[in-house]
């Protein structure tokens, strides 16, 4: 139960975090290519410093997978966003956003274990 | 001996256990299934500090073995748990000095991700493997349904690799190349952590 709750607290984390230092970076009139390209690169960085940070509490497996995706989308997300300043026009607002991805990504990335879970190969042998 | 991999993981094992202990919680239950199969006399590859012995079965007849002296210092302590015959010793996967045929199952836990020349180590524990024999591995691998983790998975690798597994390999792949036969393959972390069961055939 405590492994559940750290692993939806990490994609929070993750995604605040991500959608922190994308409103610091892209400033509203930036090119969008230029800002979701940006975006990306600050979300896999921190997604792989943060997953490493938290892998002895929670596995580096299960926090990188689920941090990598909202790490990489959620950046060119927020990057898009932030550079046409549409919507979360608070800073608060943005990292609400942020953790709500992070949450999403993370209950998307659970359903999809328990649908990929079990044999692959079985000969019954 | 491969003195570069064993000063990786000799430096490796002081915060082995910091990061590694995570795993026994969390994969705990599927490292127990998967070891319950050992049977007649095991080999285990990469002892590491001896995490996995609480999941052998007792009253086996176990060798465990592992590239890194000061992994097996650790492991030491562990194994005087373990209620069987435990020998631990120090060697490299690719160069056993173990007769053809020696032992009726071996394990591995998340040690093909290591191991720097895979196919070559996996086809070494063939020669070592009775005919009819079984190998039992958990093993983290690269993974193909979900493409943008794998691509995750590359770009790590360039950072763990310097400090302990590559996180992208085809180890279901490497272990038919070596030429076991796959029974059984299950995925346990998406298609990211397996259970791989294989037999050499040639009985």
């Amino acid at each position: 139960m405590l492994f559940q709750i750290g692993d939806y607290l990490a994609g929070a984390v993750i995604g605040m975090v991500t959608a922190l230092i994308v409103r610091i970076v892209v400033w509203p009139g930036m090119d969008m290519v230029i800002a979701m390209l940006i975006g990306w690169g600050i979300g896999t960085i921190l997604s792989m410093l943060i997953s490493f940070l938290l892998s002895p509490l929670l596995g580096i497996l299960e926090t990188m997978v689920p941090g990598s995706l909202t790490g990489m989308y959620g950046g060119m997300l927020f990057g898009m966003r932030d550079s046409m300043a549409a919507g979360s026009r608070t800073m608060g607002a943005a990292l609400v956003v942020g953790a709500v991805l992070g949450i999403v990504v993370t209950v998307a990335m659970k359903f999809y274990d328990h649908v990929l879970r079990g044999p692959v190969i079985e000969t019954g042998d | 001996m491969d003195i570069q991999t064993r000063k990786k993981w000799d430096d490796a094992s002081r915060t082995y256990d910091f990061f590694a202990a995570v795993d026994d919680r969390r994969l705990g239950s599927e490292k127990q299934k998967l070891l319950a199969k050992l049977r007649g006399k095991a080999l285990h590859v990469a002892a590491g500090t001896g995490n996995d012995y609480k999941f052998f079965p007792p009253g086996m007849d176990i060798v465990s073995i592992d590239i890194s002296p000061k992994m097996l210092e650790q492991a030491r302590i562990k194994a005087a748990d373990y209620k069987g015959s435990l020998q631990l010793r120090e060697a490299d996967v690719h160069n056993l000095d173990y007769p053809d045929e020696t032992f009726d199952s071996i394990a591995t836990v998340f040690t093909f991700c290591s191991v720097p020349k895979p196919i070559a180590g996996l086809r070494e524990l063939y020669r070592v493997l009775k005919p009819g024999g079984q190998i039992l591995m958990l093993e983290h691998v690269r993974s193909t349904a979900i493409g943008p983790v794998g691509i995750m998975l590359d770009l790590m690798t360039l950072i763990t690799r310097k400090l302990g597994p590559d996180l992208n390999r085809d180890t279901v792949g490497n272990v038919q190349k070596a030429g076991f036969r796959l029974r059984r393959v299950a995925n346990v972390y998406l298609d990211v952590v397996k259970t791989i069961e294989a037999v050499r055939d040639d009985a």
